[in-house]
């Protein structure tokens, strides 16, 4: 059994080889495709990867834990209380830290209203730990003028260059927050200007402000208590996982069921929109092209099997059976779509590596920014090499390979033997 | 006459291996069927977003005071603080051609509250008749009714309404400062929500009637921050903009019109980007087309090199069957065309009428800040369906140059005694 299937590949390899120009025009097809579909794939991923890091950073983490009625309400009455923030924070470090978990931050999020002299404008309002945020965000990268908050600071505020110019605040101005507190009172806060950022994304310009989490919790009444505790983990892979352990983790804990683990799938579900339109408008590109260079496959290895009716022939009045000769003909159109699909990611890879492996620039054709989604497009774009697409992509490769070869071997399966060999053609 | 009788025998050749012929043309169609589907896919998206990004409430071209943007301050109203005549303004800007309709708008910021919630929202004023010609935002509401423009009366968006935890009918306290440097505030009284799909909308604008928002801020009725005008078609606003700024001049009045290029540059940026896109996706979907052309060219004319060896050997010039074998190239470009266009166009057309509802694989997102929705629009796009034909018929003929030159320079001698 064995050795006939050692010789089918043989004969396979050598039919290809007799055919060698043939072979190599229906291959280079291929090699283009598997080269493209990869350098898509991984630019994808890249992108991708770039938008959830930036969303997270701004947001609340890969992995968020809140009281279960937050998510909805986003007000204050859905907070975590100090003694389960405790609870979260030692279930956490119980038995070390995560490995893949690089920040925690606590925050604690308000809705209300910032107001100068020159108007007010509505305000998300963001208490936070200065020295562990600025770790985990990345709006202290975003510095404008003035620094970020610092620990110590008591009445600091960092703003939004959108939200300052339409209070029209400088440095060191002095301004007033008003929200309802915990009690359900409108409680007001006078903050001064150390800082204000520009992310390039108008919303949250216009509108976000850090203060000081030991200030926000004076100022609504609820110091210690938290909205959400956010983590940033190595990279938006470990999210599935990890939250299922950490779910684990605090699920030994007493008095966990009022809090849940969101995903930021969950918590951002526009980018989770935008990340999948965009793997569909890629998918749906490649699905068509592999489908052009599937019908190429086809008609080479559908004409060799027409011009070979004769071999055929002979070969099965020699006592190959037709399934013999349908899988070498099967066995053809594999060998060449897996060897020049692996040629062609092989190319695919070594390419991007090569040349855009530290980033490929695209900020000669954007001028301004963009946002998806509530993220700004990095003008530059890091492609993210991953096995599992290479295994998807050769796959993928071998399965447009198969259903090439299907139709010419089924072709080759019907010959009739005594027809094929009746006359000289 | 020699030239048709060459065109004939290339057009006969590919009826003698109709599948071969069928498959390769197939090959073709099927490019021409992904490019332009994958042009009405990015077509689509691109209209999706502009329309949305104006149509919503932005509107296609703004009139403001020069000193209103970027700050939107409460007292940059139309005319500076004294206020101007809007009215003669709409008059002037309705009779612009490309012009649909135009309405004044008034906003403010402020806390709603409904006793057991507050929060910070922005307000924006509306006159209820002349917003619907304008923006969709009348036309997305929810529940309840449209408010009565004489009456303390406020639509707000269902995600604020879940957030405030108010109903349709409940009342909600307006806490807002006014021009005059007071705090205005007021009981309203929630007739409606509205639901547009961006939470960005949904969850922060309070749409009152500009009247009431005007008592609110203590602004007289003559003073409006905005113009904004809706236009028939949304590339003709840039064009319009420029005839418009120069039509209001005569008013004496100090105003900036801006189009929505000038207001979402991004979006502009993106369209012109996705047009130069459309070449790219013609140049690597034909790229790969050509292979599988040249292979099938190139059987064929190796299974006919005894005929073409005959035809030489009896005083054909390599020229002449250089062409035969290009005609035959050409003639498959043109089967292909045609069955390419016999079968995309009822596609694009169907599903342009029915666009594919594709909410399974995504819920609403923003692109640029504007809504897209979760369905596959197909735009027409005829200038590059015209350019995708010809990139086919190019392809075909380029494929059919080295099958035809090593035809044309075979040695006939050799060819025929079997070598």
């Amino acid at each position: 059994m064995s050795s006939k299937t050692a010789v089918i590949a043989k004969l396979a390899l050598r039919n290809l080889r007799r055919q060698a120009r043939r072979s190599l025009l229906t291959a280079a097809s291929m090699i283009a495709g598997g080269a493209l579909l990869i350098f898509s794939l991984i630019l994808g991923d890249g992108t991708h990867e770039q938008w959830i890091d930036s969303a997270v950073r701004m947001a609340d983490g890969h992995l968020a834990v809140q009281s279960v009625g937050f998510q909805d309400s986003r007000a204050l009455k859905d907070r975590i209380p100090s003694e389960s923030r405790g609870l979260v924070e030692q279930a956490l470090r119980q038995g070390g830290f995560p490995a893949n978990i690089n920040d925690m931050v606590p925050r604690l999020a308000v809705t209300g209203m910032a107001s100068s002299a020159a108007g007010a404008r509505p305000a998300r309002i963001l208490g936070v730990d200065p020295v562990v945020e600025a770790a985990f965000s990345v709006l202290d990268e975003k510095v404008r003028q003035g620094r970020y908050l610092q620990s110590g600071d008591r009445l600091a505020a960092f703003v939004g260059i959108g939200l300052l110019e339409a209070l029209d605040l400088r440095l060191g101005s002095k301004f007033v927050l008003t929200a309802q507190d915990a009690g359900g009172e409108i409680a007001g806060q006078l903050v001064r200007v150390v800082g204000t950022f520009r992310t390039g994304i108008p919303e949250v310009d216009r509108s976000l402000l850090h203060i000081p989490l030991s200030t926000a919790g004076a100022w609504l009444g609820c110091s210690g208590d938290v909205t959400s505790i956010g983590l940033l983990l190595g990279n938006s892979e470990q999210v599935p996982q990890t939250r299922s352990s950490l779910r684990q983790r605090l699920s030994q804990h007493p008095g966990s069921e009022e809090l849940q683990v969101l995903s930021w799938r969950e918590s951002l579900p526009e980018l989770d929109a935008a990340v999948k339109i965009d793997d569909f408008s890629n998918y749906l590109f490649q699905g068509i092209l592999f489908g052009i260079i599937a019908l190429g496959i086809v008609n080479t290895v559908l004409m060799s099997v027409m011009y070979r009716r004769r071999e055929f022939g002979v070969l099965q009045a020699l006592g190959l059976t037709p399934g013999q000769s349908a899988s070498l003909v099967l066995v053809e159109g594999l060998f060449l779509t897996v060897l020049s699909g692996t040629i062609g990611i092989a190319l695919g890879l070594s390419v991007t590596w090569f040349l855009w492996g530290e980033g490929l620039d695209l900020s000669s054709m954007m001028n301004n920014e963009w946002t998806f989604s509530g993220v700004v497009m990095e003008p530059v774009v890091v492609p993210r090499f991953r096995v599992a697409r290479m295994v998807q992509g050769l796959s993928f490769i071998f399965l447009i390979g198969m259903l090439a070869s299907l139709y010419p071997a089924l072709r080759a399966l019907r010959i009739d033997v005594a027809e094929t060999m009746k006359f000289e053609r | 006459m020699a030239l048709p009788s060459w065109w004939l025998i290339g057009w006969r050749n590919l009826g003698r291996n109709p599948r071969r012929t069928f498959i390769t043309a197939l090959g073709l169609a099927a490019g021409y069927f992904a490019v332009i589907f994958m042009i009405g896919f990015a077509d689509g998206l691109k209209v999706e977003m502009i329309e949305n990004g104006t149509g919503l409430m932005t509107g296609q071209i703004q009139i403001h005071s020069p000193r209103y943007r970027p700050d939107r301050s409460l007292y940059e109203t139309l005319g500076g603080r004294a206020g101007a005549d809007f009215e003669a303004v709409i008059r002037t800007v309705v009779r612009d051609p490309a012009v649909v309709a135009a309405a004044p708008r008034v906003y403010g910021a402020g806390l709603l509250s409904s006793g057991q919630s507050t929060r910070g929202g922005m307000l924006m004023g509306i006159d209820l008749d002349r917003e619907s010609g304008v923006s969709r935002l009348m036309s997305s509401l929810s529940q309840g009714r449209a408010p009565n423009p004489a009456a303390n009366e406020l639509l707000i968006g269902t995600e604020m309404a879940r957030r405030l935890e108010l109903q349709v009918g409940d009342e909600v306290i307006l806490v807002a400062p006014a021009a005059d440097g007071s705090m205005g505030n007021d009981i309203f009284r929630v007739c409606g929500l509205y639901r547009t799909g961006m939470a960005e909308l949904d969850g922060a604008f309070a749409l009152v009637p500009i009247r009431s928002l005007q008592r609110l801020l203590a602004l007289d009725p003559g003073r409006i921050h905005e113009i904004a005008l809706s236009t028939t078609d949304p590339w003709l606003a840039p064009e319009a903009g420029r005839r418009l700024a120069a039509g209001l001049a005569p008013l004496g009045v100090e105003l900036h019109v801006l189009d929505w290029t000038g207001l979402r540059p991004e979006m502009l940026e993106y369209a012109l980007l996705m047009d130069s896109w459309y070449s790219i996706v013609v140049i690597i979907v034909f790229a790969i087309a050509l292979f599988g052309v040249a292979n099938t060219m190139l059987m064929s004319t190796f299974e006919r090199r005894r005929e073409f060896s005959v035809m030489l050997a009896l005083g054909a010039r390599p020229h002449q069957i250089l062409l035969t074998v290009i005609s035959e190239a050409t003639a498959l470009g043109w089967i292909s065309l045609v069955l390419g266009v016999a079968v995309t166009f009822p596609l694009i057309a169907w599903w342009h009428q029915y666009p594919i509802d594709l909410s399974w694989i995504y819920g609403d997102l923003t692109m640029l800040g504007a809504l897209i929705r979760p369905v596959l629009r197909i735009e027409y796009n005829f200038p590059m369906s015209m350019w995708t034909g010809l990139a086919l018929l190019l392809t075909a003929v380029t494929a059919g140059l080295y099958p035809a030159a090593r035809a044309a320079w075979m040695p006939p001698a050799d060819t025929l005694s079997g070598l």
